[in-house]
Formats: structure tokens, C-alpha cells, sequence
């Protein structure tokens, strides 16, 4: 625990350090914002007229308000858990060598790695912070009462923990990069799947048992669907303590497996040369 | 002209080439792709168990929709997408002073560089689901409608064509661009679904723009409508000039990029 | 007729400043700094078709720059080139036909395929006819010697096998003018070697002119006979390869062999000693004082043997090189 201290304001400069340089891209800031919300303006539209033309109040479970306040709450939910570049970034450094810069100092590459998105996802939700609350202000009527304080807590609890099971499953699979040479079609492919079964896409409640089941056993729910469903109120009680529950357990599970990656990747790296 | 064809396919030959030196790679991509398409149609799928018609369409004409924006999409990614992505990078290393120096138009060594051979299967699958729902909803042969629809669909290429241009150009102005693919991602889900969805008193306007000023929802919408929809003269037309007057106004902002470039670089 | 021809070619552009740290990231967000760097200040010369000239000077002092600016790449600041009776930045595709730029460390070729399938891509790109295409590469490969290293994919070659690839892509359209970027850059001896020597051979056989920017001096000794000298963007020498020394040389290397098993004490009264082994040993001594120094010394010792030489070339460069940046440091 003291090395852990002792470590920290290490860390913290990382982090103050990738912070700026986030800032220096500014063109970059302004534009992506705007053009972020796009899709889900989109795709909010089309379940509007799904809705409409199926003249049912209610689908999947969903009703057409909560449906909207939904695809909004899984921007949220991806806002912490999405790691674009994490696992392709890893294996291009073990692939091309400059893996070594962090063997040969004093740095721990997980450590820093989660500094430095830390501070690039801090830098993005600081700036989107603002549209975001308009577009949530404007679609405000869509929205379920607002969640009491224990049901807040929960949801702040699994965005952390979203952030950083989405980080350890990126950095585990960035890790193939110690055992494969390409790992780009891997990524794809997880990429493709991801975006259907974290539930961005659609709730799985949609999906005909079991597979809907299946889904939701995955711990692929807890980077979008989990908690945009917290937040909507649709899961309470001792299922949301469960559910909590289950997402630590899930995220140090990948926080292991991303660490005992590393060091077997290690050990096979420093054996084959770099 | 016969000349560029001809390097085109050159370029098709000698890209396929290289694809199939990386055989595994090639396959898992087009693997990918085929699983990216299935979860759009079980997306389709599941949509139509819930209701019967989306913005008024109905479950075999949207299905025509669905394989008109694979088609369309699996184009733009095969002949253009990776190329106009690669242009950041040969802006900032200054590898595209090689481009510059060819005796052929600029335009097409950017834009058409290689082939992506990944994505080519994806044509022939939104292909075969368009005839699908056509076979599905007993269309009657009409030759003035496949016509018309072909006419379209090359105006919707030509427009996806000119955006991704403009985005392609603006690497030049931004030291660092948003990736292309990104950028790419956003303009297609705007494509994605038919622009009747567009309805109601706050969004009709941003679905005007959209069709209008930044006729990026004309894409996929227009030829499908000619096809299986009415026919509305004035929305043909409108497509029709507008696809023009995009080509010709991306391809004076490239050259302006170009410029900009040329007075930058060291 | 000259095939090259600048009149005061100016290049300077403008380079946006980053502030250090936090704060400086934060106003940088909101205005921009921007300073003036002047790549090229004011080149004219002159080359007649045939040449081989060389551009000589240190890392950042125009060459390519002006080089790029003769290909058409870059639009001055100010100033007028003709380049094969074209203006270079009009670009015209008869003009793109004519010439051809080479940059060494640099690939045009194709990474994974073999340099044989981009040759043919040359043709289909500059529409060459088959029989004249199938003459040319086969002159040119046995020419730098690769026969069948053609069918190996690029990345497989050596680099100096690729240098030899990209000069043979370059020269497949038969340009009446080569462009070099430091074309033997990062190779071993014998490829350096063997490149100059095709080089020359190919200018001789063909009459192509040739402009290349180099920092070694045993490529340009070897290829031209003509050196326009550029530090810090000025043309500061335009003439003859033997003229440097006598315009830029300060000093001479004086060699002694005295009688004797070793040198005499008190020699640094006439120069700078470089060397002493036995009984010789090299002065380096200022030109103008060279004949009053030998004078003084054949008085002073016994000497069995002595010459007077000029300091090797790339001595009297570098000093050259770094007596201007002296001059223009930044303020």
C-alpha cells in the first residue's frame, strides 16, 4: 500500500501532463463534440417511429419515453467506458519495440496507462460537459424522475466501475500483442461484438430469450447497459446491490487478468528479445 | 478516360495482390465485416418483431433499404475510405509530395490509391439482399424505375463521395484530424435510416438540413424511394444537382488544400 | 538555353509557437504565436543541360527546400525558376513527364510487392509504350546490377538494393532531369559507391542533368564537378569544386620530417601541431603566414622533408559551415 503512495504523485504528473496535451488539439475538441451527438439524435429518431408505427405503448419492456432517456444514458455510460486506441496502442508497442522505454524506467505501463486515459477522459467529460447537459436539458421531458441519492450513488459507482472494467478487458486484450503478431483483426472483431452486447446498440431485453439471458450474464452489459438501467430506475433494491456487487467482482477480475497477462508477456518478451 | 480505367486497374490487380500476401488478415477482416452485417440485420429483424412499419415503411421495403445502405457503404469503403484516411498521414510525413510529382490528376491518386478488397464482398451481399426484398414484395419489372434507381445510386455515391472529399481536405487545416474513419462513422449514420424519421416540429428543420444543405441523408434515401416508394420528380432532381454541385465544389476545396500544403511544407 | 534557371528564389513561412507548460497550453487554446523562419533567401543560378551540380550544405539550410521548389512542390515566397522551360509550380503534366525526384530514406515504391509489379504501375502512370518500357528496364537493371532481385518483394532488399530500385522507378520514363535528395544517405560504402558510379555512367550515356543534394563529400567529388554551396538559406559559393579551397581555405597543412628520432621542441610558435609521430609532424599553419613559417623553420631545424598541402575538403566545408552559422546566429 505505501509503494502505492509513494507512487502517486508520479502518477499525478502523468496525468497533468497528458491533460495538456489533450488541450493543445483544439480544433480537434470542438468539432468531435458537435459531431458526437449525430447518432444517437439519429437513432433516437428512428425508435421514435419504431414506436409510432407499432401503436404499442410498450416494447421490450421499454416505454417509448424510456427508450430515449436510454440511448441518451448509454452515451453517458460509454463516455467512461470506452477506450478507443487503449489495446491497439499495446500491441503496437510490444510489436515495434518502444515497450521497452517503460522496462528501462522506473514505470509501471498499466499504472501509467490508466493515468493517462484517466486524464484524457477527465479532459473530455470537463469540455462535453456542457452539450451534454443541453442536450439533456432539452430532451429533459423524457426523462424518469431524477434517481434519490442512494440510487445516484449506485450510478456514479458503476460509471467508475465501468471505466474501469472497459480499461482492464482493453488492456487484456491489447496483451494479445505479447502472444500474436496481428492483433488488429482480434480487435475488430471485439470491436464489431462490443458495440451489440454492451447494449449501445440496443437493450438486450429486446433480444428473445434466452439469448437476452445470455447477454445479460455477459460482464459486457455493465460498459453501457447497467448503468444507463440504474439510472432509469429499472433496477432497484437488491438488485442493484447485487449488480454492483457483481461488477466490482467482474472489474477486479479483469484487473487481474490484465496483470498476470502483463507479466506472463513479460517474461516471453525478455526471453524472445525485444 | 480509357487511361485512368486502365490504372485502375492496374491498382485493383496489384492491391489484390498485396491483400492476398496477407491471407489470414484478409480473411478475418472480411469475417468481421460479415459479422457486422449480421448484427444490422438482426437489428432489422428485431425491430419488425415489435412493430410493422418504420416512418412508413414497411418491413420488405425497409428490408431494401437496409441492403441499398450495405451496398452503398461497402462501395465507399472498398474504393475510398482508406485512402482518404491515409491522406493525414501523408500530409504530415510529406509523402505526398510523391503523389504530387505523377503526371496523373491529384484526385485520383488520393482518392483512389488502393482498394480495399476487405470490404468488396459486402457490394455483391447488399446486392443480394436488395433483390431479396424485391423478390419478397412481388415487384413488378419496371425498367424506368431500375433506371432511375441506378441514376440515383450513383448521385448517392457521388454525394458520400464529395463529403468524404471535403473531410479528406480539411486534414490539411487541423494539425491533427479527427480519424476519417470517425468522421466516416458519423456521416453513414446519418444514411443509415430512411430521412421520413425526421418528423416532428423540432427535428423536421435538422432533417431538412440534412437533406438539403448537407445532403448527407439523400444518400441511401433517394434511390430507395425511387425504387420501391413514389416517385418524386423534384426530390431527382434536386439529388441530381446537388451530387453535381458537390463534385465540383469538394473538388475545388482539394485543390485549395493542396495549395495550402504546397505554400506550408518545407 | 539553361535547363535549370532561378532568379531569387525567397522561401520563409511561418511556424506556430507551443507554449511550455499548463498555462501556456490554456492561452494557446485561445491566440496563436507564430515565429518567421527563411528557409530560402534569394537563390539565382544557372545550369546548362548535361551538368552534374552538386548542392552542398548542413542539415537545414535549404537545399531541399530549393530542390522542391524546382519540382514544383512548394510555391515560393518570391522570386522565378524555369525548369525545362516550364514554371516548376504550374506544374504542367508535359513538365511532371520530363524530370524525376529521388529522395533517399525515402520510399516510393511499393512496401510488400516486388519492384518489378511497380515498375509496371510506372508504365501504366506515365503511359509508357511496352516494347520502349521492356528496353528500358532491362538497360537499367543490368545497369546497377539487381537482375533478378526484381521479382523480391521491396521490403525483403537491403537498403541499398531499394535506393537502386527507386533510381531505376525514377529513370524508367527517360527524364531529361534527376533530382537527388541525398540519394546515398544511410547506405554502406559499396552501395554508396556503386550508385555514384551508375550515376555518372547513366549522365555520361544519356546526357541527363542532374542536381543532387548531398553532405558527403566523397559522392560529390566523385560525381560533380560544379558545387553551389547553401547554409542557412544563402547561396554563399557558386562555382568550381577545386575553387573551394582556395576561396574558403584558411589555413594549409604543413607536413615536416626532421632529422632525427623526434620532432623539436617549440614548433606551436608557428601553428597549430595535428600530429606528431617520430620525427614528423603536420602544422596547421594560416595561408598568408605559410611562407615566412617555413621560411623561420628550414632556419631553425634540420628538416629532410616537406609539403605543402591543402586541408581535405570536408575540413574546409564544415569550418565554412560553421563560420556562417556564427555569422546569422539568431538573435
Amino acid at each position: 500500500m505505501s509503494a502505492v503512495l509513494v507512487a502517486l504523485p508520479k502518477y499525478l504528473k502523468i496525468y497533468r501532463v497528458s491533460l495538456t496535451e489533450r488541450l493543445v488539439y483544439r480544433a480537434d475538441f470542438f468539432l468531435g463534440t458537435i459531431l458526437r451527438f449525430l447518432p444517437t439524435v439519429t437513432t433516437i429518431l428512428l425508435w421514435e417511429a419504431i414506436y409510432e408505427g407499432s401503436k404499442k405503448d410498450e416494447l421490450g419492456g421499454f416505454k417509448r419515453d424510456e427508450m430515449i432517456a436510454y440511448l441518451l444514458l448509454v452515451h453517458v455510460s460509454r463516455m467512461f467506458s470506452s477506450m478507443p486506441g487503449l489495446a491497439y496502442g499495446i500491441a503496437r508497442d510490444v510489436r515495434d519495440g518502444s515497450l521497452k522505454k517503460y522496462l528501462l524506467q522506473p514505470i509501471d505501463m498499466i499504472a501509467y496507462l490508466v493515468a493517462y486515459r484517466g486524464a484524457h477522459k477527465t479532459a473530455y467529460i470537463a469540455t462535453t460537459a456542457l452539450p451534454y447537459a443541453l442536450l439533456f436539458f432539452l430532451f429533459r421531458a423524457y426523462f424518469p424522475p431524477f434517481p434519490d441519492a442512494l440510487t445516484l450513488t449506485g450510478y456514479v459507482v458503476s460509471l467508475l466501475l465501468a471505466f474501469l472494467i472497459g480499461f482492464f478487458f482493453e488492456a487484456s486484450l491489447g496483451m494479445m500483442g505479447f502472444w500474436f503478431l496481428e492483433v488488429t483483426s482480434l480487435l475488430y472483431i471485439v470491436g464489431a461484438i462490443n458495440f451489440f452486447v454492451s447494449g449501445q446498440m440496443l437493450p438486450p431485453d429486446f433480444v428473445p430469450k434466452p439469448w437476452s439471458d445470455v447477454l445479460k450474464a455477459l460482464p459486457f452489459k455493465y460498459l453501457a447497459y447497467f448503468p444507463a438501467m440504474v439510472f432509469l430506475g429499472k433496477v432497484r433494491g437488491w438488485d442493484l446491490v447485487y449488480g454492483l456487487v457483481a461488477e466490482v467482482a467482474w472489474a477486479a477480475c479483469f484487473i487481474v487478468l490484465a496483470r498476470l497477462l502483463y507479466r506472463w508477456g513479460l517474461r516471453r518478451y525478455s526471453a524472445y528479445g525485444g | 478516360m480509357a487511361r485512368y480505367l486502365r490504372l485502375l486497374g492496374a491498382l485493383a490487380r496489384y492491391g489484390l495482390a498485396r491483400e492476398l500476401a496477407f491471407r489470414g488478415n484478409l480473411i478475418a477482416k472480411v469475417a468481421v465485416e460479415g459479422l457486422w452485417l449480421a448484427i444490422l440485420l438482426i437489428f432489422y429483424l428485431t425491430i419488425f418483431q415489435n412493430t410493422s412499419s418504420v416512418a412508413g415503411w414497411t418491413e420488405d421495403r425497409y428490408l431494401f433499404f437496409v441492403g441499398c445502405y450495405f451496398a452503398m457503404a461497402a462501395l465507399v469503403e472498398t474504393f475510398f475510405l482508406s485512402n482518404c484516411n491515409e491522406f493525414a498521414d501523408l500530409v504530415r510525413s510529406g509523402d505526398l509530395d510523391f503523389l504530387l510529382l505523377k503526371p496523373i490528376d491529384e484526385q485520383f491518386l488520393v482518392t483512389c490509391r488502393s482498394i480495399d478488397w476487405s470490404t468488396a464482398p459486402n457490394v455483391l451481399v447488399g446486392a443480394a439482399v436488395m433483390v431479396v426484398s424485391l423478390w419478397r414484395m412481388h415487384w413488378p419489372f419496371d425498367p424506368l424505375r431500375l433506371g432511375l434507381f441506378v441514376a440515383m445510386f450513383l448521385c448517392g455515391l457521388g454525394l458520400a463521395y464529395g463529403f468524404l472529399l471535403l473531410l479528406t481536405s480539411a486534414s490539411v487545416w487541423l494539425v491533427r484530424n479527427q480519424s476519417l474513419y470517425e468522421l466516416w462513422w458519423l456521416f453513414s449514420s446519418l444514411m443509415r435510416y430512411p430521412r421520413e424519421i425526421f418528423q416532428g416540429r423540432i427535428v423536421t428543420p435538422v432533417g431538412w438540413f440534412f437533406s438539403f444543405v448537407v445532403p448527407a441523408m439523400l444518400v441511401i434515401s433517394v434511390p430507395a424511394d425511387v425504387m420501391v416508394n413514389a416517385l418524386d420528380a423534384k426530390t431527382v432532381g434536386f439529388t441530381a444537382a446537388a451530387t453535381v454541385v458537390l463534385l465540383v465544389v469538394s473538388r475545388k476545396v482539394f485543390r485549395l488544400a493542396l495549395r495550402r500544403y504546397r505554400s506550408a511544407s518545407s | 538555353m539553361p535547363i535549370i534557371e532561378a532568379v531569387g528564389l525567397t522561401k520563409t513561412y511561418r511556424v506556430a509557437q507551443k507554449k511550455e507548460g499548463f498555462l501556456g497550453a490554456l492561452r494557446g487554446l485561445v491566440r496563436r504565436q507564430y515565429k518567421e523562419v527563411r528557409a530560402v533567401e534569394d537563390v539565382s543560378f544557372a545550369i546548362e543541360p548535361g551538368e552534374m551540380v552538386a548542392f552542398l550544405g548542413p542539415n537545414g539550410a535549404g537545399k531541399t527546400t530549393t530542390l522542391k521548389m524546382l519540382s514544383g512542390l512548394i510555391y515560393p515566397t518570391r522570386g522565378e525558376a524555369r525548369v525545362l522551360d516550364f514554371v516548376p509550380w504550374e506544374r504542367a503534366d508535359a513538365f511532371r513527364r520530363r524530370f524525376a525526384l529521388v529522395m533517399g530514406q525515402k520510399n516510393q515504391l511499393w512496401w510488400d510487392l516486388p519492384a518489378a509489379d511497380s515498375f509496371q504501375l510506372h508504365r501504366e502512370i506515365y503511359s509508357l509504350p511496352l516494347d520502349q518500357f521492356n528496353q528500358t528496364v532491362g538497360e537499367l537493371t543490368e545497369m546497377f546490377g539487381v537482375g533478378d532481385l526484381t521479382r523480391q518483394p521491396v521490403r525483403e532488399l537491403s537498403l541499398g538494393e531499394r535506393m537502386k530500385m527507386e533510381l531505376i522507378a525514377a529513370l524508367l520514363h527517360r527524364p531529361q532531369l534527376l533530382l537527388l535528395d541525398e540519394p546515398t544517405i544511410g547506405l554502406d560504402v559499396v552501395a554508396q559507391v556503386t550508385i555514384t558510379k551508375c550515376l555518372k555512367e547513366y549522365n555520361a550515356h544519356r546526357g541527363v542533368t542532374m542536381l543532387l543534394t548531398s553532405h558527403y563529400m566523397r559522392d560529390v567529388e566523385a560525381l560533380c564537378k560544379r558545387v553551389l554551396v547553401i547554409t542557412h538559406g544563402h547561396l554563399i559559393y557558386d562555382g568550381a569544386l577545386s575553387g573551394i579551397t582556395e576561396q574558403f581555405g584558411r589555413t594549409k597543412l604543413v607536413k615536416l620530417q626532421f632529422l632525427g628520432e623526434t620532432t623539436p621542441e617549440g614548433l606551436d610558435e608557428y601553428g597549430e601541431v595535428t600530429e606528431r609521430v617520430g620525427p614528423a609532424a603536420s602544422l596547421k599553419v594560416d595561408r598568408a603566414r605559410v611562407p615566412e613559417v617555413l621560411g623561420a623553420i628550414l632556419e631553425r631545424y634540420t628538416v629532410v622533408d616537406m609539403s605543402v598541402q591543402d586541408p581535405p575538403l570536408d575540413q574546409v566545408i564544415a569550418h565554412v559551415f560553421q563560420e556562417a552559422a556564427k555569422q546569422m546566429a539568431p538573435v
